[in-house]
């Protein structure tokens, strides 16, 4: 790629930034990201726990150890992301967690053609299974769901969640980036269509909704001529309230526009 | 010597004898609680009997100036006005603004304090020449704002005066004292006021007061005003306060059908930027303010009215009402009654759920009846009918009524909910339960710290007891100094600048530590004197329908407001204000407040 994937550029933020904040907006947090040791990250928004992988290059098995390790007692299931899939959408990660907070240990996908397991569920307890199979150098992913129950999930299950199939249809929350011209290919492609709406005088005449293309909050904020200044924030589809301009939005998505200076 | 913008007294008015005497006021004791709220609540320590009932002749209620007024600061043309209040038995400052507080200063007083009751339906002067009493016949029964004009065609243009409607002489527990069109709206303070059987109170200037460095009070003035103008005040100065009602309405924060729900389908047609276009008027601001919040807007029939979120809230969306005329309409009648909107409101929102519930008798009393809204408040205005009960407010009625409505009743400590939903900002939860004047919003702004980005609203926690602790502290100087909270935004340093402002003022050196400390002092005083007054630990607390009912928001979330999670938040407040498990402060607090 020339440049880690981490850091890579996506509608001026990074991919890791989007990622992160895609994880931090379902779950409500903790987010932990697990990187090698001494590799340098971009900006993460605030909150974001980075945790070091102990051992390189002993694949993705020993990542999902030491993610889950850390968030051993204080969540029962992780979604668990690789940096690379600039489409995830909020839905899919929703409909793939369900999975294991039904039960299973894991919550795998089985979308475009391919097992998902750095898009997908695991509860956090695996992480004494994971750390054993590292040792014992069963270093595939298969290894651990030897190990443990599996819900799979193929398209059709994906799809029959309503929300999902309405907001991602082609499962384009698993294209991950590989090679510099999918990198280039994913960034050619539109922002996520959202719809904005502006309140009070942030209205400035504009009532009403309107659909804008844009992958961030201050990207929604500039296609609709709201200068993201201390006196505004953005509440995502009627939910959380961020003064980030950086925070991810996915297809689908409500971003209201309104004075930070409530009250009266 | 007395420091600057203080006379270092209070008038003590006997009303029942027409006489008064000075009250010293030490520089140790105006440094210490400053003016407004903070000097009325040592006041309330001094000068009210304990356990006195807020509606008989022995209550003392005061109106409060403060060092900044008179001076060319903008927003700084406040009063405050400070009792025990009849509808939550506890403490209560209630603002207001304008002329008064510059003319009632101006008679040589830092604070008014009057005790006694007349004899018969009357106004007390109080001017250069001492007090009196004029003989209210005439005015008695009539809408505040027509009393005052009355009493200024008889009186002569020189004077000011805060008067109470109707619902203040009938002792309704919410009724308001106004002035120039804005009302001491909190607490019932008109019923303390109506039980002396004063109408009005007015006064009239006689002496003038200097600021210790006028040359830098004056710089400070230019440099506030400059910064009144940005963007930190747009919102008042364009929309006003009613803007937040349709964004509250997006993010689930709107209290509608008495807190069963936290969105209104007809949000929209009562919006600000709906009827802005259609029915605004005129903007006005208050004396020495150049922001201009006010936004005057224009009934079916032609009637004005000021309108702003609170009302329009309480009047619509709380008592399902959707229809603008009749909410305007409403509001209106609230005003010449002098009964607080967001009480009355409240009052009436509780008793239509009872009324569709079986609970009380009244089949004309439903939701979305705009027909109903205007009888039961000429009815609470005239007490008489159902308005017997809802002039109590909703606990009191609740109470009454029984059948398990208190855990409905939408109030804390007596005092009803404003427009911002708990369920939803978990900050605002923890500051509408355990702040001492029961359930508001100008005592405690921690709604803020929801509508931040800067914590997770549906998950109160220590960041949420800071921010509320913090928006509490600043509420504490804001009402003390005074200045107009829609000024808040314009400082980024605000204790510092406060201090800086009090320091050109007054001549004391100030800085923001001990301005700090002065606002802790004043949230203490004002809890140390509820506790005097039979205040118990399970008044810090929300009603039962709050915490047991979750909320769908607009993303599918759930939002819960759990007992457990309010308890945690509470036991963190007092902790972060050092105070036991109970909520009561040692002796140490006890000592700094100089009550003694």
């Amino acid at each position: 790629m020339g440049t880690p994937k981490a850091a890579l550029e996506w509608h001026g933020s990074t991919l890791l930034r989007r990622t992160t904040g895609i994880l931090a907006r379902v779950t409500g947090g903790p987010v932990v990201v697990v990187r090698a040791l001494g590799q340098e990250l971009p900006p993460l928004p605030p909150g974001t726990e980075v945790v070091e992988d102990p051992r390189e290059g002993l694949g993705p098995v020993q990542g999902i150890a030491a993610g889950l390790s850390a968030l051993a007692g204080r969540a029962e299931v992780a979604f668990v992301s690789s940096t690379d899939m600039p489409f995830l959408h909020p839905a899919f990660v929703r409909r793939v967690l369900r999975a294991a907070q039904e039960g299973a240990d894991v919550g795998l996908p089985l979308a475009r053609g391919y097992p998902q397991p750095l898009a997908a569920a695991y509860r956090t307890a695996l992480a004494e299974v994971a750390e054993r199979l590292v040792a014992e150098q069963r270093l595939r992913p298969a290894f651990l769901f030897d190990d443990c129950t599996v819900t799979r999930l193929d398209e059709a299950a994906l799809r029959a969640d309503p929300v999902l199939a309405a907001l991602d249809p082609g499962l384009e929350s698993v294209v991950n980036l590989n090679e510099p011209a999918d990198y280039q290919a994913a960034r050619a492609r539109p922002a996520p269509e959202v719809t904005v709406q502006r309140f009070g005088t942030l209205a400035n005449g504009h009532r009403g909704p309107r659909q804008v293309r844009a992958a961030t909050v201050a990207g929604a904020a500039a296609a609709t001529g709201v200068e993201l200044d201390g006196h505004v924030v953005a509440a995502l589809n009627g939910d959380q309230i961020t003064r980030d301009g950086e925070t991810p939005l996915a297809t689908g998505d409500t971003v209201f526009f309104l004075a930070a200076d409530a009250g009266g | 010597m007395t420091a600057g913008g203080y006379f270092g007294r209070a008038l003590v008015v006997d009303a029942g004898t027409a006489t008064a005497f000075p009250l010293p006021l030490p520089d140790e004791v105006l440094r210490a609680y400053l003016g407004g709220a903070g000097l009325g609540t040592w006041l309330m320590h001094r000068l009210a009997p304990p356990g006195a009932d807020p509606l008989g002749a022995e209550a003392a209620l005061a109106f409060v100036f403060s060092p900044l007024v008179g001076t060319p600061l903008t927003t700084s043309a406040k009063f405050a006005v400070v009792a025990k209040s009849p509808l939550t038995g506890m403490l209560n400052d209630a603002l207001s603004s304008s002329h008064f507080a510059i003319s009632g200063k101006l008679t040589g007083h830092d604070a008014i304090v009057v005790r006694g009751a007349c004899r018969q339906p009357s106004v007390l002067l109080v001017d250069g020449d001492g007090v009196r009493l004029l003989d209210a016949a005439g005015l008695w029964g009539l809408p505040a704002a027509e009393a005052e004009k009355r009493l200024r065609e008889r009186l002569g243009r020189g004077w000011r005066a805060a008067a109470i409607g109707p619902a203040g002489e009938r002792g309704v527990r919410y009724a308001t004292i106004s002035h120039d069109g804005r009302h001491a709206g909190r607490g019932g303070l008109g019923a303390v006021l109506g039980a002396k059987r004063l109408k009005a109170v007015a006064v009239r200037a006689a002496t003038k007061v200097a600021p210790a460095d006028p040359e830098a009070v004056l710089a400070a003035a230019r440099d506030l005003r400059a910064r009144s103008f940005g963007p930190a005040t747009a919102k008042y100065r364009e929309l006003g306060t009613l803007a937040n009602l349709l964004a509250f309405n997006a993010i689930s924060a709107l209290p509608a059908h008495n807190f069963q729900a936290a969105t209104f389908a007809g949000a929209p047609q009562l919006a600000a930027e709906e009827l802005a276009g259609l029915r605004s008027v005129a903007r006005n601001s208050c004396a020495s303010c150049t922001i201009g919040c006010e936004h005057i807007y224009s009934a079916r029939g032609g009637k004005r009215m000021r309108v702003e979120y609170e009302n329009v809230f309480a009047l619509g969306p709380m008592c399902g009402v959707s229809d603008p005329d009749a909410v305007l309409a409403a509001s209106a009648l609230c005003d010449e009654l002098g009964l607080d909107t967001i009480s009355a409101g409240g009052t009436i929102a509780w008793a239509m759920e009872c009324a569709e519930r079986g609970l009380i008798d009244a089949p004309w009393l439903r939701f979305g009846d705009a027909g109903a809204l205007l009888r039961a408040l000429a009815e609470i205005g005239a007490r008489e009918g159902l308005g017997e009960l809802l002039a109590e407010g909703s606990r009191r009625a609740a109470q009454r009524v029984g059948g398990g409505s208190a855990e409905f009743a939408p109030h804390v400590k007596g005092l009803e909910l404003p427009g911002y939903e708990p369920r939803t900002m978990h900050a605002m939860a923890l500051g509408l339960a355990v702040n001492s004047r029961g359930a508001d919003h100008n005592r405690s702004g921690a709604y803020e710290a929801d509508l931040s980005g800067d914590h997770d609203r549906f998950a109160g926690g220590q960041g949420h007891v800071a921010a509320a602790v913090e928006t509490e502290d600043r509420a504490a100087v804001m009402d003390s100094l005074i200045l107009c909270k829609f000024l808040r935004g314009v400082f980024t340093e605000p204790f510092a600048e406060w201090a800086a402002l009090l320091s050109a003022v007054t001549g004391w050196d100030v800085d923001g530590a001990e301005l700090r400390q002065t606002a802790r002092r004043i949230v203490m005083a004002k809890r140390v004197f509820n506790i005097r007054e039979g205040w118990r630990p399970a008044d810090d607390w929300l009603p039962e329908r709050l915490l047991s009912a979750p909320l769908t928001v607009a993303s599918g979330r759930v939002a819960t407001l759990t007992p457990e999670r309010l308890r945690g938040m509470i036991d963190g407040y007092y902790a972060a204000r050092g105070l036991d498990a109970e909520g009561r402060p040692d002796q140490a607090t006890l000592a700094d407040l100089q009550l003694a």
